[in-house]
């Protein structure tokens, strides 16, 4: 582990360390696992802290933040919900993202990634691990409680659908975040890439005040991020019913 | 007197009774959780709110404690007054507001034990087994190929160190060769019980090896012969193996077909291959007589065809 490194924390995310170079800008997370790295990432120690690298080449997350991604990035405190975790490269930098006091609640259905998810989980104590389906919300919403925001990169046809189902049920109110990644190649081809996106885009605004979307070209070919902030009412607990009486027509009303 | 049920909904444990909402549900209890779930009492006593466990010491086992969803939609029930099968949206919502729960760093222990028993059980299937098999003995025979490799670029000088190294190297390598030995064994046994059929018709490891990239029987089982030919084509060529050699280019019998009649001898083979899985994943109709007859007869006939 390398040491001595001048990083700066990121304006709207503090566990997220920039390091500029003469060349370029590298994104770094202090770490709250133990060594040895989870994908090959470098480490480092700066003023007793431990950080490790956030590549762009392996997480979707790191290279929309390359490229600009100003929307919804985890911080300090905040409950996750990432769907579709696999071996936990990038769920293991939300949750250094969020901190030893916030959780991550990683939702992965295929059993050898989701074995290694575990044993991640063994040196990252803010990661929990969940085996379950995404599209069955229901299965695994008694296993955590509502969190500030999910992060989806599950590459299915459907997966515009399968986050607003886990957001309907399991986000907070207003302000909770959300976040997609979006492979236009597992949507389909009746449309362009570009039309995938634009529908997502349509579909996740009803719900969604959403940031400008980024595309991650180079590092992941043919991949988006889309996302933003939940809009006032949209989200939260349920509300108690209210007993109405039931609507007059108009014409009996006026009769009256 | 009714029933009371502790709702263990993550770590907080909730007292119902279901006499007093008039409700009778019934719902599948997993043992493995009911375990986890005593379990993980035992580990975290702190978590159990006092005088609970005497509240609920003459309760039968299997009506105190419920995880996860099932726990939930007992408590709907309770909160509804009426059973809840499939929970929508809206109530599950609603419920998860009366359950309550505990502070956020309480549930770790839980989620980590539902996740390593769950895992154990869908691990547990032969299916899963011959699976995990099938990768491990991959693993190993490329690690053995790589070893073998660099042994024989390897140049011992007698009479110095590296004759001693190039020994203990050896036996390294014999007893490596042993462990696989035994578990392509223990891999052909597997498939021969799993995947009799396909077994038959394209050999024990190469079934078991594709039942594995397929990611199981059913998805093997779903799959046309052409998609079935493209299992374990690499991207990068390897040394062995170009790209368009699949795993039934290992196939048996493939040796005994003439260089240029393989790419015929492998679309024949895909579609023995996909009747025998199918066979396999649906009906087990042993098929294996009929389909190796077929089999040979192709090969003598390309063996036979002049260029």
């Amino acid at each position: 582990m390398r040491e001595g490194r001048a990083f700066h924390a990121a304006p709207d995310s503090p566990r997220l360390a920039i390091l500029r170079r003469p060349d370029r800008t590298e994104f770094w997370t202090e770490t709250v696992g133990r060594e040895p790295s989870v994908y090959g990432e470098r480490w480092t120690e700066s003023d007793g802290r431990a950080y490790r690298s956030f590549e762009p080449a392996r997480s979707k997350l790191s290279a929309a933040i390359v490229k600009g991604w100003s929307g919804p990035v985890p911080s300090p405190g905040e409950g996750w919900l990432y769907l579709g975790a696999a071996s936990g490269t990038t769920a293991s930098h939300v949750a250094d993202l969020v901190g030893p006091t916030g959780r991550v609640y990683a939702v992965e259905r295929s059993l050898r990634p989701f074995s290694r998810l575990v044993a991640l989980a063994d040196r990252w104590p803010n990661l929990l691990p969940i085996l379950g389906d995404a599209r069955e919300p229901t299965a695994y919403a008694a296993l955590m409680p509502p969190v500030h925001g999910l992060y989806a990169d599950i590459a299915q046809a459907d997966q515009v659908e399968i986050v607003l189902a886990n957001a309907t049920l399991l986000l907070e109110g207003t302000g909770a975040s959300v976040v997609v990644a979006l492979k236009t190649a597992s949507m389909g081809r009746d449309a362009s890439a570009a039309q995938h996106v634009r529908r997502a885009e349509e579909t996740l605004a009803d719900l969604l005040d959403l940031e400008p979307t980024v595309r991650l070209d180079p590092f992941h070919k043919g991949h988006y991020l889309v996302g933003g902030t939940a809009r006032s009412g949209r989200l939260g607990p349920a509300r108690p019913t209210v007993s109405r009486p039931p609507r007059v027509p108009s014409r009996e009303r006026r009769r009256r | 007197m009714g029933t009371t049920v502790v709702v263990a909904d993550g770590p907080r444990l909730e007292l119902v009774d279901l006499a007093a909402a008039e409700a009778r549900v019934s719902y599948p209890l997993d043992r493995d959780l009911v375990r986890a779930a005593e379990r993980f009492l035992e580990l975290r006593p702190a978590d159990v709110p006092p005088g609970l466990l005497d509240a609920i010491a003459g309760v039968p086992l299997a009506d105190r404690l419920v995880a996860g969803d099932a726990g939930l939609a007992r408590a709907l029930t309770v909160r509804l007054g009426r059973p809840v099968g499939r929970a929508t949206t809206d109530e599950l919502r609603g419920a998860r507001a009366v359950v309550g729960r505990g502070p956020p760093h309480d549930d770790r222990a839980f989620l980590i034990l539902l996740a390593r028993l769950g895992l154990e059980r869908a691990l547990r299937s032969p299916e899963e087994v011959l699976i995990s098999l099938a990768r491990e003995e991959e693993r190993l025979e490329r690690a053995l190929g790589r070893e073998d490799r660099a042994a024989a670029a390897f140049l011992p000088v007698s009479g110095t160190p590296l004759a001693e190294y190039h020994l203990a190297w050896e036996a390294t390598r014999a007893t490596l060769a042993d462990h696989h030995a035994g578990l392509v064994r223990l891999l052909e046994q597997s498939a021969h019980s799993l995947v009799p059929n396909l077994a038959a018709v394209v050999g024990e490891k190469v079934a078991a090896r594709l039942v594995a990239a397929a990611g199981g029987l059913a998805p093997l089982g779903r799959m046309s012969a052409s998609r079935l030919q493209l299992l374990g084509t690499r991207r990068r060529p390897s040394p062995e193996h170009g790209p368009r050699f699949g795993l039934i280019y290992r196939a048996v019998r493939m040796e005994e077909v003439p260089v240029a009649r393989r790419g015929a001898y492998a679309r024949s083979l895909a579609a023995l291959g996909v009747i025998a899985a199918r066979a396999d994943a649906t009906t087990g109709r042993p098929l294996a007589s009929t389909l190796i007859a077929r089999r040979d007869r192709r090969v003598e006939s390309l063996r036979q065809r002049k260029r």
